[in-house]
């Protein structure tokens, strides 16, 4: 489980490449260190062996003296004696040897040396010569991986010019052959170096360690920063579903990857967060309308039968709930037509008609509610052609109609015209009411909206007629506008399209 | 008692005026805010069930602007059930709260409940000496035998006892007792009164002469 974690994987990956990052410089260094110290051990025993001839320390190269196996290595040197007497020859050797193997200003040498004629006896030994060296064998200083030799020293023996070296458990040994087939060797205890070098493996690990630690915990902190946004928006995301929309996530920095993304979920819940608003306000409206008559029924009706009425009483009581009733239908029936509408399963027909003769047919219907109250209608109707459902750009033209009958004053006007403009044909209604307020503007054509909270309730109103108008006028492609002046009147314009 | 009711829908409002009436309440009704805030504030009411959807001036604002002079208790009417509308009710000084729509028992059981409270008299029966009045009932009774009284009466006596140990002014009951509408004549009040000692005995409402009546505080 614990390993799906992205910030897990990521620190593991991490881990894993620090771990054999480090393990191959540690590797490295050791290896380095190891070749230049055995180079320096050997550089010395060849540097001693060759003072203690009195010899310059012998150049090394790719130019350098032939292989030191062979007879002549030590022609070089220019001795001219030691070709010569053999018994002579040995004795300075045996010198030059103890003197290699021999102390600076009284210190315990770590060097020694022993030197030993073709069958193997001993001639000469230093006093610290341990006591177990077995002598070389001349195979030795053929075979490039020498007995208990296989650093990568060894193949440098083959460069200098007095023979070859060797390791033997934690003795360094510089050995040849001369020509007469005696064997010397001059050795140096490596156990200082060695422990040094465990000194420095030791190290080099501790120091790995702690690299790898540091880089680890660095790696977790890092990672944890990456990761804490994406915590951020899960729970953010996790608080919404359960059911807080107003949260959003706190991007501090908008410009990384995940800020980006957060600012986008961001737009995206404030957007689901008004939508939902938007449709509990709807549903808490409609059942807000629903709730006033069904009080009325209840009411009415339990409190006309707790006692015996007269008939007159039970009248009245029945035509209250069939009043309650009645504005329960058209509410119950604006929204069935509202939710259609918006689930765009009103299918809206497209057929060219005259806009006028529709309108005309409206004015006629509404005429007698005009009459009612004492209002002027004046049309101004030319014949103008546009494509669109008649019945429902009949009832957008009713629905303006009585809006403007209804919030008209005593004996004023309204108005209905059509006129053609530029490929749409325009339907305008204007009255001589009260107007609109210009902050109720903007709302006008919201579900439920009403200018005064609850005059249009008396009159029977669903708060829904300017909605449905919107609606139906955008299922044609078309718009509505409205343009107000308080004290003066309205004036909405419906703009369809005349293709 | 006497109860404002300001409901903006007339059918709603006719039928509670109506069931209120018929409870013996005395019941005044308002169609909008401002004569609903004016009505509250002239007169002298025992509760006010008040409607928050209101023209002019709305329920939350009545309740506001009456809640400066006026300790009346409030009962809430609305078609709105959102906790937060609740709360804001409440906040704002309502007493109690009631979403349509509701049942008309359970209205008139609250309205009782938040008279009696307001009275500091949180039981529905009320008892002094060996008469129990019984609110929720309507009915009183005298060591334990069922005492009829006519509708005035009855609210005379209930008033008097939800303000034992008070001196109840004349003035007092005629606010409390009779609506808008009423044209009683002042004596009629002694008349009650005098019905009522007749029924539960001459010392259950002592007279303070020039001040008013009273109901004995100690049981």
């Amino acid at each position: 489980m614990i390993f799906n974690s992205i910030r897990w994987r990521v620190q593991a990956w991490h881990g894993l490449i620090l771990f054999f990052v480090l393990l191959a410089f540690g590797f490295t260094a050791y290896h380095v260190a190891r070749d230049n110290q055995l180079r320096r051990i050997d550089e010395e025993l060849q540097e001693r062996l060759a003072m203690s001839f009195h010899m310059p320390p012998p150049d090394r190269g790719p130019h350098g003296p032939p292989q030191g196996g062979r007879p002549g290595g030590e022609e070089r040197p220019g001795k001219p004696g030691f070709r010569m007497d053999p018994e002579h020859f040995r004795e300075e050797l045996s010198k030059a040897l103890q003197r290699a193997a021999s102390s600076e200003a009284g210190q315990i040498s770590s060097h020694y040396s022993i030197m030993w004629e073709c069958e193997g006896k001993v001639l000469a030994r230093s006093t610290n010569a341990p006591a177990d060296v077995p002598m070389p064998r001349r195979a030795e200083t053929y075979s490039p991986q020498a007995e208990g030799d296989n650093s990568p020293a060894a193949p440098r023996k083959s460069a200098n010019p007095f023979g070859s070296f060797r390791t033997r458990g934690e003795f360094r040994e510089l050995f040849g052959f001369t020509p007469f087939g005696d064997c010397f060797l001059v050795g140096h205890s490596m156990a200082p170096d060695l422990a040094a070098m465990r000194r420095l493996a030791l190290w080099l690990a501790a120091a790995g360690s702690t690299v790898l630690v540091l880089g680890l915990a660095g790696g977790w902190w890092v990672a944890s920063r990456a990761i804490r946004p994406i915590e951020d928006i899960s729970a953010t995301a996790l608080k919404i579903f359960g059911g807080d929309l107003s949260q959003r996530i706190n991007a501090a920095d908008t410009d990384s990857e995940l800020g980006r993304l957060a600012a986008v979920l961001n737009a995206t819940f404030a957007r689901l967060e008004a939508a939902f608003a938007h449709q509990s306000r709807f549903t808490s409206d409609a059942s807000h309308e629903l709730r006033t008559p069904v009080s009325v029924i209840l009411t009415q009706t339990q409190t006309a039968l707790s006692r015996q009425r007269s008939e007159n009483e039970y009248r009245e009581a029945l035509e209250a709930c069939q009043r309650a009733a009645t504005r329960m239908r058209r509410l119950t029936e604006s929204l069935l037509e509202l939710a259609r509408l918006d689930a765009g399963e009103e299918r809206m027909k497209r057929e060219r008609f005259d806009l006028s003769r529709i309108a005309r047919e409206c004015v006629e219907l509404v005429r007698p509610l005009a009459v009612e109250r004492g209002l002027q209608l004046e049309c101004d109707l030319p014949e103008v052609e546009c494509v669109g459902d008649p019945e429902r750009i009949a009832q957008v033209a009713t629905n303006l109609l009585s809006n403007a009958i209804h919030f008209n004053r005593e004996h004023g006007q309204i108005r209905i015209a059509t006129q053609a403009d530029n490929g749409t044909v325009l339907l305008s209604v204007s009255d001589t009411g009260v107007g609109i307020p210009n902050e109720d503007l903007p709302h006008i054509f919201e579900r439920f909206y009403r200018v005064d909270k609850s005059r249009s309730r008396i009159h029977g109103r669903t708060g829904l007629g300017l909605a449905i108008t919107k609606a139906i006028v955008d299922a044609h492609s078309g718009t509505v506008e409205v343009s107000s002046q308080a004290g003066q009147g309205s004036r909405f314009t419906v703009k369809l399209p005349s293709k | 008692m006497r109860v404002l009711v300001v409901e903006d829908e007339p059918d709603l409002l006719g039928s509670l005026l109506k069931a209120l009436r018929e409870d013996d309440y005395a019941v005044d009704g308002a169609p909008d805010g401002e004569e609903g805030l004016y009505k509250a504030q002239v007169n002298e009411y025992d509760a006010v069930i008040l409607d928050i959807m209101l023209p002019g001036i709305d329920g939350w604002e009545l309740l506001r602007r009456l809640r400066k002079t006026k300790k009346t208790p409030v009962l809430m009417l609305t078609a709105r059930d959102a906790i937060r509308d609740r709360v804001r009710g409440l906040d704002t000084g309502a007493d109690d709260y009631l979403v349509k729509p509701f049942d008309v028992d359970e209205l008139l059981a609250r309205v009782r409940a938040l008279i009696r409270r307001s009275a500091n008299q949180p039981s529905a029966r009320l008892e002094i000496r060996d008469v129990v009045i019984d609110t929720a009932a309507r009915t009183v009774s005298r060591a334990g035998e069922e005492i009829i009284l006519t509708a005035r009466e009855y609210a005379l006596v209930e008033f008097l006892a939800l303000h034992r140990g008070k001196l109840v002014t004349r003035t007092m009951l005629y606010e409390h007792l009779f609506d808008e509408d009423d044209n009683t004549l002042s004596n009629l009040l002694d008349v009650h009164v005098s019905n009522i000692r007749k029924k539960l005995g001459h010392d259950f409402i002592v007279t303070r002469r020039g001040h008013g009546y009273c109901i004995e505080g100690l049981p």
